[in-house]
């Protein structure tokens, strides 16, 4: 095998140089990191079903610049779109991994790439962390436009934006979630929020702060600095969008100082044309954290107290339709509690609780939907984070939901690698699912596809390794975490390494894997 | 008071570096609490804030040093291990002979701050790998014969034992 990958990867160098330049922009693999604008990162589109996926091989790899990649690929009929920290956006020969153009740009890309059209004109977009929200000319790498959110003075752009035919909506966190770190800091006075963009000219249509009253002085500490509140409810994750009653809905983060509101740990539903809110479900109360408490050993004077459990709503919400022709919105919590709302009235429909959660989950990227067979994956993390043990035992893994009922139909979960922190078992990165299998990475670099209805492994890949890449860099994967995998046709494509949080493992390893033939007596 | 040209011990002048390496920092924070330049959220839209503290910074340093910087060529590290900088070159002399070479004058205060200040945020970068190599070398000269450090030759100073008789 190895063998075979470092002759494919030289041939493949060797034709690198005759690459085209100019992408194919007929078909596009996903709306964007939900796949569809509903977020149920169910690929409708994929030819990986179970009875395929033990035919799974690595085609080619792509080695980052970045150790914690962040960005969910973008795929057309022959071209694969990237975001790569401190390089910047690139276009990749879908058959070889060759580079068609690059744009270049030095910040931290942190959302999938996501595609839209101005007229005629294929456009791509995407976050920078600090830098906002960028419109690309597909075919050329061009830039088109870049927007900021003026009304906050630290924004912090970390949800994927959703665009339809005629806005881009970009949630908005904010910096002083880690300013707080800073004891000279007086934490906190600003807001998370959602805004949205004329998609043709990147002109602000509107922005809806998630806390509305303005932060007032609460007290200080070190005789001079102010502490403020309230602030927070950051917006982490792409919202969902409703056609038929033009709505988004999205869930939002704790608050980062007292006193708390009633928008965090919530989920908004709001009128996508004006921004107006049209309904609020809170679901935690009173939760205050900010990056402080994590060095809760120093009594961290910008530690809200008193402290709460952290438990955004990372993972994008989800609207869904039952088999019984019922309309979910279904949201998962860091607290690893799922909840199901009527997306009318934001009544909860059930609650679930699947494992302990804490501060990178329980739900911490995105869950995905089987729409057939009407089951709800859910990846649950429940990884300890070292000074902060949450109460419970810890129950990682994969779930699959009774989407009518929120009853657990089956849960998968293994021994980690071995005891130390970066390689404990646990499902952070978002998942996808297509035809009857769900694909998940683990936290300790295991790729897997599952069987929908059952959960047996059908099919697992090592990715904790050295590789050859076709752009002849030092390669290597890592564990798996936030975006998660995109499918399209027969091809998986998966960024390996991600070294933010949790003492995990970092990588540079983009992976694509390709259904292989069938046997002559197998059927396709 | 008489002062002995004597050359100030390395253990001594380490010990002054490091004390002078706690006090600014700490009375640079005080600073940075006090005028709140790294309080509020609008301080970090951009970069400004940097520029803010890294003058605070040299604002600490002179309000702690810059007196005895002037009057007798120490910093309050300096000055609680009993040595001081004076300007060079003076006739080096051994403790038995100390007191004939006369008393060295204090090195210009303008040198001090504008040539020998600026070493001491090296101190700092010894833990970004690729700068490492400056602040160990410039206070590695201090083990050779003559006790100067690359920031003395520059300045032309030098550094001596006080002693009260």
């Amino acid at each position: 095998m190895s063998l075979c990958l470092v002759l494919s990867g030289a041939n493949v160098w060797a034709a690198c140089e005759a690459t085209n330049t100019v992408p194919g922009l007929q078909s596009t693999s996903a709306a964007g990191w939900g796949v569809d604008l509903q977020n149920t990162r169910y690929q409708p589109a994929s030819a990986l079903d179970s009875k395929n996926a033990s035919r799974l091989n690595l085609k080619w790899v792509y080695g980052l610049s970045s150790e914690t990649p962040r960005s969910l690929p973008l795929v057309t009929e022959d071209t694969i779109f990237v975001g790569d920290a401190g390089r910047g956006l690139i276009a990749l020969e879908r058959e070889t991994g060759c580079e068609r153009w690059v744009y270049p740009h030095e910040g931290y890309i942190a959302s999938a790439i996501v595609p839209g059209r101005i007229g005629e004109r294929a456009v791509l977009f995407f976050n920078d962390r600090i830098t906002g929200l960028h419109a690309i000319d597909a075919r050329d790498g061009a830039l088109i436009w870049h927007a900021v959110v003026d009304d906050e003075p630290v924004p912090w752009y970390s949800g994927t934006p959703v665009v339809t035919d005629d806005t881009v909506f970009l949630p908005v966190a904010s910096l002083e979630v880690g300013l707080a770190a800073n004891p000279f800091y007086g934490c906190c006075t600003t807001s998370g929020g959602m805004a949205a963009f004329d998609i043709s000219t990147g002109a602000k249509r509107w922005y809806l702060p998630t806390i509305e009253a303005p932060a007032r002085v609460t007290g200080s500490h070190f005789g001079f600095v102010q502490k403020q509140g309230p602030s927070g409810a950051a917006v982490w994750g792409a919202p969902a969008y409703d056609p038929k009653r033009d709505w988004i809905f999205f869930g939002t983060g704790q608050n980062f100082s007292h006193p708390t509101t009633a928008t965090s740990d919530a989920v908004f539903a709001v009128e996508a044309k004006s921004g107006k809110v049209v309904w609020i479900r809170q679901f935690t109360a009173n939760d205050a954290y900010t990056a402080a408490c994590n060095i809760k050993a120093l009594n961290h004077p910008n530690c809200p107290e008193p402290t709460g459990p952290d438990v955004d709503f990372g993972a994008p919400v989800m609207l869904v339709k039952t088999q019984a022709g019922r309309e979910m919105l279904i949201a998962g919590q860091k607290s690893a509690e799922v909840h199901a709302m009527d997306p009318q009235t934001g009544e909860v429909i059930w609650t679930t609780r699947l494992g302990r959660g804490g501060i990178i989950g329980g739900v911490h990227w995105g869950m995905a939907f089987y729409p057939t067979r009407g089951l709800l994956f859910v990846p649950i993390s429940d990884k300890e984070v070292k000074g902060f043990p949450s109460p419970g035992t810890p129950a990682p893994g994969l779930y699959a939901l009774d989407i009518e009922t929120g009853a657990v139909v089956w849960h998968y979960q293994r021994e980690s690698r071995c005891e130390d922190d970066a390689c404990v078992f646990g499902l952070s990165a978002a998942i996808t699912a297509a035809n009857d299998v769900v694909v998940a990475g683990g936290m300790d670099g295991y790729l897997q596809v599952f069987e929908a209805g059952t959960g047996n492994v059908l099919w697992t890949d090592d990715t904790w390794r050295e590789y050859e890449s076709v752009n002849k860099i030092d390669t290597r994967g890592g564990a798996f975490d936030a975006h998660g995998p995109m499918l399209i046709d027969d091809l998986v494509i998966v960024n390996s390494g991600y070294g933010y949080v949790g003492r995990q493992r970092g990588g540079n390893a983009l992976l694509v894997y390709q259904l292989g033939e069938a046997g002559p007596n197998e059927t396709r | 008071m008489t002062e002995q040209p004597v050359l100030a011990g390395r253990f001594r002048r380490l010990a002054a570096t490091g004390i002078d390496a706690i006090l600014v920092p700490a009375v640079t924070l005080v600073l940075v609490a006090a005028t709140g330049v790294v309080e509020h959220a609008e301080d970090f839209r951009d970069n400004a804030w940097m520029l803010h503290v890294l003058l605070l910074a040299i604002g600490g340093y002179l309000l702690l040093n810059g007196y005895g910087l002037w009057r007798s060529g120490q910093t309050v590290g300096k000055w609680l291990c009993r040595i001081r900088i004076a300007r060079a070159p003076f006739v080096e002399v051994s403790p038995g002979e100390a007191g004939e070479a006369g008393e060295p004058p204090v090195a210009p205060f303008w040198k001090l701050i504008l040539i020998r200040a600026w070493f001491f945020p090296l101190l700092f970068v010894v833990v970004i790998p690729w700068l490492a190599w400056m602040p160990i070398l410039d206070q590695g000269l201090i083990f050779t014969r003559k006790r100067r450090c690359l920031h003395d030759m520059l300045a032309g100073t030098v550094v001596l034992r006080v002693t009260r008789v």
